[in-house]
């Protein structure tokens, strides 16, 4: 009931609570530990006891954002976006460790491993360094970290000749595709212009995201201000800004705007406006019965797992639909809510085992599936499946672009 | 409940069936037993028998529109459908089991772990509390149920247990994580094995409603006999584990008749085109946009759900599609009288639906051929106090299900 | 009911002890009987035991459950008086000063704001400034920008801001403290005895008899009797043969779900209706109104009334009309006058202590009334000042400075204290009272050092209930735990919930909608669709006299 548009938005949204405790039965976290008391007390019942600058609460830590509690609240409460605010202040006050810092600029590291890939990729594959890493900057030495390409998908997009036609949209591709699946954006940028679009890719840099998740709301914000102006030229010529990076995408479209409070921001509002999934876009052009069909049979099994970050997009599951498309794809979907990482919160040493007892549903349910592939929207979250079930885990786009018959996927290690 | 049953029915008869829902449903709230009369106002022992004379007192209650023969229909559509556990009892008779302050409340189909509370058929029960569960005191329960008598038999004996189950040092222990330890087999031992040495002679055993989820059936059945006698559970307040199963258990078979969810997404407005609803404007992330269907069911609650609002100037809406509400209090009449345990004029507030469960408007009209409402967002009864709530749900789903099967026919 | 008295035990706190026992050993006998157990009442005891005097207080029903219970929580600075009235702003000033000193802990220093909003007269502000300077309010302007910035949801179009030290004060934790100092220097203090006569001897007055909560009637002797009874003065007074005209003024205030700002903020304009709103713990609470009342129990709250503050709450804060309003309840002030003004919003504030053998030739018998919370220990001062005339000794007041017991260390109250003292025993105990963060061992204690069986009283001591769902789950808990606690039958505990619920319902029937009203219904689902409270046994009889 409370105008959206207005100062105190999301704190003013606790008014809804009516303690109903849905989003208890729902959150991943507080279900595997008592660490975490749950995502009511932490948003509309502790925020009430909030006042500017003083935080009481460290329990608050324990949250892992996943935004679960938002997404199934039925009376409204911004629970998870309360939550991100309320531990951004406590982290603020209690200090950010180095290694949130570190975790939250994939595009810094990026740039730097970029040209010693192969030396990066060793070290953080060596058991020594790894359990060196533990006990200096407390990252789990079992934590599943990616692998650096040693080439960015914009290297190879500013070589790329698109197709000369009319319809064109913008790409999003994150920092993950960048430097750690740059084949993810080939295969999207390949899609894209086999329905017939032109694929524009504006220099980008990091969307803040792991940023704000780290609880650095100002440097955040500055890395979104500046990725919105970069993007929303197009945005206001009518292009839209399709992301393969789900939970990026998510942070464009809304996660800035509310819970880095950045309403104000007119470029980000009319990025946020034009910004949509990859499946959200492909599947909005089968409804129009504009998506070519011309997939080829694809005679194996596969799970679909919507990561917490695709469903906030409040959109379903677009990547079902699409799949559906596929002759002889066997696909199961799977009713999970989370598989623990989200975002960085199961790298970090302490957070680590809360993370795999949350995600050990899903990885049964894939072992128990079996599945030649396991198909996920994000890519912390196949990282974290892979790491969890030993399986493949790989991007919907990824399937479409193998049925399309646009090229073998490219098998990784 | 009302929008899952209809979803369930739908899907499995092959329609493409797509669920809004701005958030999980209250379902997860409420015991999960399907009350379908249990105050009229007097105690009902045959809601199937009551049913025509407390449809002629209250002519524009939901039932109105709900024949027994479809009542029976629609309980054991459910019942093949709930398939982990079972679900026993029928319209025609009136259980009495124990609420979470020792009333005997009646109930016509329940599951079968809660069905052995039926105190009509008990003398004598132990009923057990948890020492970390605070939302369960087996003191107060039993002194009541000592104190109730029912109608036709004397009053049960009733004795408090209170166990100190191994909860690895918290005190602060809910029903839903109770109801997850309880799926551990050394959990449950633990706790037969504590309980076993603290009963006499007692007859069955009351338990907080805990007993599992997933695998209810095969919990309670193992419990029990690790007991060594009948054990049945009493609904606690929310969150309700059992209201967690059903609820798994329908969303389930909805997935796997083909429906879909778009949870989170708020349904913000009809989409017409040329005054024909044709779909369902929702709020995504990032924009509004517009959920194309042939047929649309409203099952959005009533008051306690947000599908009926009031504002601060007392404007009553359906906050979805803005139809007409019924029953308001008129002019100056007040909505709500100062006893808590009145009938309050605000209470039965709702849309009316004409036969085919289609929201009518002024003049008795459907407002859209192809919209129908089921479950509390209808107006005319008072569920809470009638103990009838998920028996209009389940009843209304089923009816708005058939009718939109027969415009597909 | 269980009855009680408080007696000290330096150790723990208060104890609570079952009175009858002096009902049965006859007469009481003190130098000073306290009638009221508001502030003023609690003051005057505490004062009296701290000069020597052997007191006793009697009260009707619970601890500051009159006009002092039912107050904003708005410890002035003197600033909303002080253009009208530089006399009462000064006293203000002066006892804002002084019970930060003795009752930090029952103080959050919130600061206060007054703001020009766009129906104001933009040049209230000047003489405001004035007037303060004049008076010694300490006052700053700040630039727009800035209030807004320090309360980001006031309404953008304020054209002024002026910063003053007014703070908020717990009416229930001010009134305890000073009953349980009042306890450790000797009073005795009789919570829910009513008086039923003024006895007396001649043209002196001699004592009370008052109706203990067993109808037990228990004769008190006094040397003197003071009637600290505020809006009741008047009917008090008519006991003793006397006339006190005491103007009962109805004011409302709507408590809302949550803190919409941190700081008091007062329209900055002659005092009127609906122009404060008090962060007072965790809510906000917008008041008042001003309606003359023939009857001082007269709380019946009017939809209009209603209107009337959330359209104010509109003009301070924009979006005010959407946000989750609480509940609503309506309080009396005692406005004392001789002769009877038309508006009671004009009549003097300070307070007059009423010698009766001066007025109506009965002796022994004083009447405090007037005056306003913030003053209470000033009254109380000065009623005992008058007491000791009466008694022809002198003693000096000690109240200003000493500490009250739990303020000792001078920290003033902050909000997030129940959070971090959750926090710290997160996995030791339960939380009962979510919306309050009210722990099972706090519980239990109160109930048992209270010796109660009503959940109101508990209420009072803890905010049990008094947050968003209004009792929608820690009301089920509690009773739960009182029948353990207090060893209960089935039949009181259930009398206990049933009261509390009626109790609940009494502050959220009146402005039922939006949010509130979704919370009632989904309370209604757990009381009436789950626990199917309506049949509880013996629940016939009980319906017929539950309290509306």
């Amino acid at each position: 009931m409370i105008d959206e548009s207005l100062p105190g938005f999301i704190r003013g949204s606790l008014d809804h609570c009516v303690k109903c405790n849905i989003c208890e039965t729902a959150c991943p976290v507080m279900n595997v530990t008592p660490l975490f008391p749950g995502p009511k007390y932490e948003g509309p019942q502790a925020e009430r006891f909030r006042t500017p600058g003083a935080s009481a609460d460290d329990s608050i830590d324990y949250c892992s954002g996943c935004g679960i509690c938002t997404l199934v609240c039925p009376q409204g409460v911004k629970v998870a976006e309360i939550n991100s605010r309320a531990r951004a202040t406590m982290k603020q006050q209690r200090g950010i460790p180095l290694r949130d810092h570190l975790l939250a600029r994939p595009s810094v590291e990026g740039r730097l491993a970029t040209p010693l890939a192969p030396l990066a990729n060793l070290a953080l594959s060596n058991r020594g360094i790894r359990l060196l890493i533990e006990k200096t900057l407390r990252i789990h030495r079992q934590a599943p970290l990616p692998k650096f390409a040693g080439l960015t998908f914009q290297g190879w997009a500013r070589r790329h000749q698109p197709p000369p036609t009319d319809d064109a949209v913008v790409y999003f591709h994150g920092c993950s595709t960048n430097y750690f699946q740059p084949e993810l954006g080939v295969q999207a940028v390949a899609v894209l212009e086999h329905n017939g679009f032109r694929v524009l890719v504006p220099p980008q840099d990091c969307c803040g995201l792991p940023l704000q998740s780290n609880g650095i709301f100002d440097t955040a914000r500055s890395y979104v201000s500046r990725l919105a102006r970069n993007l929303a030229p197009y945005a206001r010529q009518g292009y839209k800004i399709v992301a393969t990076s789900t939970s990026c995408g998510l942070m464009l479209k809304r996660e800035a705007l509310e819970i880095l409070g950045m309403e104000d921001d007119q470029d980000l509002r009319v990025v946020s406006e034009q910004t949509y999934d990859i499946c959200e876009f492909l599947a909005d052009l089968d409804e129009q019965g504009r998506l070519r069909s011309d997939f080829n049979s694809l005679p194996i099994t596969v799970t679909y797992h919507a990561p917490c970050q695709q469903q906030s997009h409040l959109i379903g599951k677009p990547a079902l639909d699409l799949l559906d498309l596929i002759p002889e794809l066997k696909v199961i979907e799977l009713d999970r809510a989370c598989c623990g990482i989200a975002g960085t919160y199961g790298t970090k040493r302490e957070k680590y085992d809360v993370a795999m007892q949350v995600g050990a549903g899903l990885f049964g349910d894939i072992r128990d599936a079996g599945p030649d592939l396991a198909v996920c929207d994000s890519e912390t979250c196949r990282w974290q499946i892979t790491h969890g079930t030993g399986r493949e885990s790989v991007h919907p786009v990824e399937i479409l672009h193998q049925a399309y018959g646009l090229g073998s996927r490219a098998r990784r290690k | 409940m009302a929008g899952l049953t209809a979803g369930v029915r739908l899907a499995e008869a092959g329609l493409r069936v797509v669920t809004v829902a701005k958030g999980l449903g209250s379902l997860r709230l409420a015991p999960a037993t399907v009350d379908i009369l249990g105050y009229g106002p007097d105690r009902v022992d045959s809601p199937a028998r009551a049913l025509a004379a407390f449809v002629a007192a209250h002519p524009d209650h939901p039932y109105a529109l709900v024949t027994p023969g479809v009542l029976a229909k629609s309980v054991n559509w459910l019942k093949e459908r709930v398939n982990t556990y079972a679900y026993l009892g029928d319209p025609e008779v009136n259980m009495l089991l124990p609420t979470a302050v020792g009333v005997p409340r009646p109930s016509a189909v329940v599951p079968e772990t809660m069905a052995g509370g039926d105190i009509r058929a008990l003398k004598h029960v132990a009923i057990i509390g948890l020492r970390a569960l605070k939302d369960f005191h087996p003191a107060l329960v039993a002194d009541n149920l000592r104190a109730s008598a029912v109608s036709g038999g004397a009053a049960v004996e009733a004795r408090s247990i209170m166990l100190n189950p191994p909860t690895g040092g918290e005190a602060d222990v809910g029903t839903l994580a109770f109801g997850r330890r309880f799926e551990e087999a050394a959990f449950r031992s633990a706790v037969a094995a504590e309980l076993r040495a603290a009963l006499h002679d007692e007859q069955a055993v009351g338990m907080p409603a805990v007993l599992g989820f997933d695998h209810v059936g095969s919990v309670w059945t193992e419990f029990q006999e690790a007991v060594g006698r009948p054990v049945f559970e009493i609904p606690t307040i929310p969150p309700s584990v059992p209201g967690v199963r059903l609820a798994r258990v329908l969303q389930e078979r909805l997935r796997r008749a083909g429906g879909r969810f778009v949870l989170g997404a708020q349904a913000v407005g009809p989409e017409l085109r040329s005054g024909k609803l044709v779909g369902v404007r929702i709020r995504t992330a990032a924009r509004e946009t517009v959920r194309a269907a042939r047929s649309v069911v409203l099952a959005t609650g009533g008051l306690a759900s947000g599908g009926i609002e009031v504002d601060s100037r007392g404007a009553v809406r359906e906050s979805v599609l803005g139809l007409p509400v019924w029953g308001r209090p008129s002019g100056a009449e007040p909505g709500f009288l100062p006893r808590y345990l009145d009938e309050h004029p605000m209470d039965s507030v709702g849309v009316r639906v004409d036969r085919r469960l289609r929201p009518v408007g002024p003049g008795g009209e459907p407002v859209h051929e192809n919209l129908h409402a089921a479950g509390a967002v209808i107006g005319g009864a008072r569920p809470w106090r009638e103990k009838s709530g998920d028996g209009i749900s389940l009843s209304t789903g089923y009816l708005a299900a058939g009718a939109i099967l027969e415009d597909a026919e | 009911m269980t009855s009680s008295a408080v007696t000290a035990s330096p150790a723990t706190g208060p104890t609570w002890a079952p009175s009858p026992v002096q009902a049965r050993l006859g007469p009481v006998e003190c130098e000073i009987l306290v009638m009221g157990g508001g502030s003023t009442g609690a003051g005057i005891a505490r004062d009296a035991a701290m000069r020597g005097f052997s007191t006793v207080l009697v009260e009707r029903a619970d601890l500051a459950t009159g006009t002092t219970g039912r107050f904003h929580g708005l410890l002035h600075s003197g600033g909303r008086y002080v253009v009208k009235d530089p006399k009462a702003a000064q006293e203000c000033l002066a006892e804002n000063v002084a019970l930060r000193r003795i009752a930090a802990d029952s103080i959050e220093d919130t600061g206060g704001m007054f703001v020009t909003t766009p129906i104001d007269d933009p040049g209230y502000a000047d003489q405001f400034v004035q007037a303060c300077i004049a008076t010694g309010i300490p006052v700053e302007e700040i630039p727009v920008a800035e209030a807004l910035r320090r309360e980001p949801r006031l309404n953008p179009q304020i054209s002024r801001a002026l910063v003053v030290p007014d703070a908020t004060v717990d009416c229930w934790q001010v009134v305890w403290s000073t009953v349980r100092s009042a306890a450790e220097h000797g009073a005795r203090i009789f919570p829910y005895h009513e008086v039923v006569k003024v006895t007396r001897d001649g043209s002196r007055v001699t004592g009370a008899l008052v109706r203990g909560p067993g109808g037990d009637e228990v004769q008190i002797r006094a040397e003197v009797v003071i009637s600290a009874t505020g809006a009741w003065a008047g009917r008090i007074a008519a006991m003793a043969g006397c006339k006190v005209n005491v103007l009962p003024g109805k004011g409302i205030m709507v408590a809302m779900s949550h803190r919409l700002v941190n700081t008091v903020v007062n329209r900055c304009e002659s005092p009127s209706d609906g122009d404060i709103l008090v962060p007072i713990h965790t809510v906000s609470v917008i008041g008042t109104t001003d309606v003359q009342v023939a009857d001082p129990d007269d709380w019946s709250i009017s939809h209009a009334e209603i209107d009337q503050m959330l359209e104010a709450g509109e003009n301070l804060v924009p979006g005010f009309r959407a946000a989750r309003a609480l509940r609503v309840w309506g309080g009396v002030r005692p406005l004392f006058q001789d002769d009877l003004p038309a508006q009671s919003r004009d009549v003097t504030r300070a307070h007059a202590v009423l010698d009766h053998s001066d007025r109506d030739g009965v002796e022994r018998f004083l009447t405090i009334v007037g005056g306003k919370f913030c003053t209470f220990r000033l009254m109380a001062q000065d009623a005992v000042d008058a007491a000791c005339t009466v008694l022809g000794t002198q003693r000096p007041c000690r109240t200003a400075d000493e500490p009250l017991p739990d303020s000792a260390d001078g920290r003033f109250y902050w909000m997030g204290s129940r959070l971090a003292r959750r926090e710290a025993s997160l996995h030791d105990d339960q939380l009962i009272c979510e919306c309050e963060l009210i722990q099972r061992g706090r519980l239990e204690d109160a109930m048992v050092q209270r010796g109660t069986a009503n959940l109101d009283d508990i209420r009072r001591i803890l905010r049990l209930g008094m947050g968003p769902c209004q009792g929608g789950f820690c009301t089920f808990r509690a009773t739960g735990i009182l029948h353990q606690a207090m060893k209960l039958s089935a039949s009181e505990a259930n009398r206990a919930m049933l009261e509390f619920l009626q109790e609940r319902w009494k502050g959220v029937q009146p402005l039922l909608h939006g949010d509130q009203l979704r919370q009632a219904w989904l309370d209604n689902w757990i009381f009436q669709g789950v626990l199917d409270v309506e049949h509880l046994p013996g629940m016939a009889q009980t319906r017929e006299h539950a309290p509306v």
